[in-house]
């Protein structure tokens, strides 16, 4: 028998560690396999892993605090205060094996963000640093691309005639536009090296942007400033009494001097010409090519959910955006990541018998998740059924990414699912690509699960032979 | 050092649950702990009033974490059956009191104080700091504990 248990208490300096010995001890004492996460001021130690979970019969949580809950969905568990884990310690171990399954967060939307924020805080190293810098990123990116699609509403070339509201419309979003490099160097230099790093890494974007060096560009220059200021921090010791102009004066000056001189004599003339030739191939991109790309990006989108993969094809899409054109390869990416929550929503009504109450009611949620390109709205189907529903939701999504690319819709802003439509050409043919993905993945999910009353009926059966057993 | 000679009491003959820490906080003034003996004690109180800090097997851990803490201590303190409000009901007579700022850097202390509270599970734990003799031994104890 295997025992899980995580501790936590509201100052996190005594009883969440008291509580982790005395279940250990006694878990011990009756011959379980034990693990405790400790959730303290310390951080949290001992964390359960995914493996961890899955081998485990039941688990204790001795919490005054909150936990992250979402990972025990479908275990026995039993929640109790810490102070009673620390003294019924025994009466509770036994408790927990015969605990009731934990079912989840009813609310499908609360859940979905939850697990975001979850993930958000569990990305390590280069990836968490370049995903920071995209996350300040967007909001630019957003604002930018729906003033310039406004401005093209009003037509095509309105923006040229000087001092109308078009042409404002435009400059306001090229304004918008502009700071997108900036602010992603910026903020992978602040993730790196916190506040220090945010003046030495926008000027090495707005350095990216001068050598054409790009969204590429940018990302280097901020990893370069972030690190720039790590060691200036590192290496200048100045008296105490000085100390003070460490941050006003010394790491500004010598992080902006070192990072623009090393973009400049450095590395500015590679990245730019990797700018310009994944530009060139991007724009030539057609046909056969094009439509692989749109199945690896589907594929992407799906496999994770929301997790580094998907990030990684939802950045790379960012980066295809450039003000006032439209990208094939962000559209691909948009369709693609709402079309997982929106395919499962849909099997949620055409299947009706392979869901229960409350996934049924979770898919009604799920309809609005995938509008709005939110594709963790998928996750909790997926993880009560891994292996049926992922690979569903990854062949809807590639069959998306493909037509979206061979539509040749284009999308100029990097967020939004419905609510940017606008800003799509070739609009008929992007619809068509997300519905398309939606049925396949609604069907595949479909035929793949099993109707809930088999496997209601596997367990009368197994009931009966039991029952027959024991009354013999 | 989280905790030294000075911060520990052999035999404390307080007599309520307040006047315990109280005299504890004290303690902790006078090493240069604490800046201010009632803000601290305020923290503690609020923490006890949350739930008892008694944890059973005659212990309680008053704790408080504030800014009138200058730097993070271990106190203790050997007391005659004080009424610590405990849901057991029974009276304690082995206290560990522990102050931590508001905002500290680095986390080493911490480490200890988990330590030493997975220790108070221990019944030898427990048993050896209630014979010890001399302060240098309840010292050596506890300091054997975090290693």
């Amino acid at each position: 028998m295997k025992l899980l248990a995580v501790t936590a208490c509201t100052t996190g300096i005594a009883h969440t560690y008291m509580a982790a010995e005395a279940i250990e001890e006694v878990a011990k004492e009756k011959g379980y396999e034990v693990k405790v996460e400790t959730r303290g001021s310390v951080g949290v130690e001992n964390e359960l892993t995914k493996v961890d979970i899955e081998g485990a019969d039941a688990i204790l949580i001795a919490s005054d605090t909150s936990v992250p809950m979402e990972r025990f969905i479908g275990k026995k568990v039993l929640s109790v205060p810490v102070s009673e884990a620390i003294k019924d310690t025994e009466k509770l171990v036994d408790q927990a094996f015969n605990a009731s399954i934990y079912q989840g967060n009813k609310n499908l939307v609360d859940e979905v963000s939850e697990i975001k924020e979850q993930r958000a805080a569990q990305r390590k190293g280069a990836y968490k640093h370049l995903l920071n810098g995209v996350s300040f990123m967007i909001p630019f990116v957003v604002a930018g691309g729906i003033a310039i699609a406004l401005s093209f509403l009003i037509g095509y070339d309105a923006f040229q005639q000087e001092g109308t509201l078009a042409a404002y419309l435009k400059s306001i979003g090229d304004s918008a536009f502009g700071l997108m490099v900036p602010i992603l160097a910026g903020y992978i230099a602040y993730s790196i090296a916190d506040r220090p790093g945010l003046a030495p890494g926008m000027v090495g974007g707005v350095i990216a942007i001068a050598l054409n060096a790009g969204f590429l560009g940018g990302i280097a220059a901020g990893f370069l400033a972030g690190y720039v200021v790590l060691l200036i921090k590192k290496y200048i010791r100045l008296p105490k009494n000085l100390q003070g102009i460490m941050p006003v004066l010394i790491i500004p000056v010598l992080g902006s001097l070192a990072v623009g001189l090393i973009m400049y004599y450095v590395l500015g003339a590679p990245v730019a010409a990797i700018n310009t030739g994944m530009n060139n191939f991007l724009t030539s991109l057609s046909g056969t090519n094009a439509v692989i790309l749109g199945f690896i990006i589907g594929l992407m989108m799906a496999f994770d959910m929301g997790g580094p993969l998907n990030k990684a094809a939802y950045a790379f899409g960012t980066g295809t955006l450039v003000a006032g054109t439209g990208s094939m390869v962000m559209a691909a990416v948009m369709a693609a990541g709402m079309v997982p929550p929106l395919g499962l929503a849909l099997a949620t009504i055409l299947f009706k018998n392979k869901f229960n109450n409350a996934e049924r009611e979770a898919g009604k949620a799920a309809w609005v998740l995938g509008l709005g390109f939110i594709t963790e709205g998928a996750i909790p189907f997926a993880a009560a059924d891994p292996f049926r529903v992922i690979p569903s939701i990854m062949a809807g999504s590639a069959v998306t990414g493909a037509l979206s690319m061979l539509f040749k819709s284009t999308l100029s802003v990097p967020h939004g699912g419905i609510f940017v439509l606008f800003a799509v050409e070739n609009l008929i043919g992007y619809i068509i690509a997300i519905a398309v993905g939606t049925v396949v993945t609604a069907f595949l999910v479909g035929t793949l699960k099993k109707p809930l009353q088999e496997i209601e009926t596997e367990r009368n059966v197994k009931n009966e032979k039991y029952n027959r057993s024991s009354s013999i | 050092m989280l905790i030294n000679k000075n911060l520990i009491e052999m035999n404390l003959t307080s007599k309520t649950r307040d006047e315990v820490i109280q005299a504890l906080a004290k303690l902790a003034y006078q090493e240069g702990r604490v800046s201010d003996i009632e803000k601290y004690v305020q923290a503690v109180l609020k923490r006890e009033n949350e739930y008892s800090t008694s944890v059973g097997f005659g212990v309680a851990i008053p704790h408080g974490k504030t800014n009138a803490v200058k730097e993070p201590f271990l106190g203790f303190a050997r007391v005659k059956e004080v009424d610590w409000a405990a849901p057991d009901k029974n009276p304690i007579d082995l206290v560990f009191i522990i102050g931590v700022p508001e905002e500290q850097s680095g986390n080493e202390h911490l480490k200890i104080l988990a330590k030493i509270s997975r220790k108070l599970m221990k019944e030898d734990f427990r048993s050896s700091l209630r014979n010890a003799d001399t302060k240098e031994s309840i010292l050596n104890i506890i300091q054997d504990a975090v290693k």
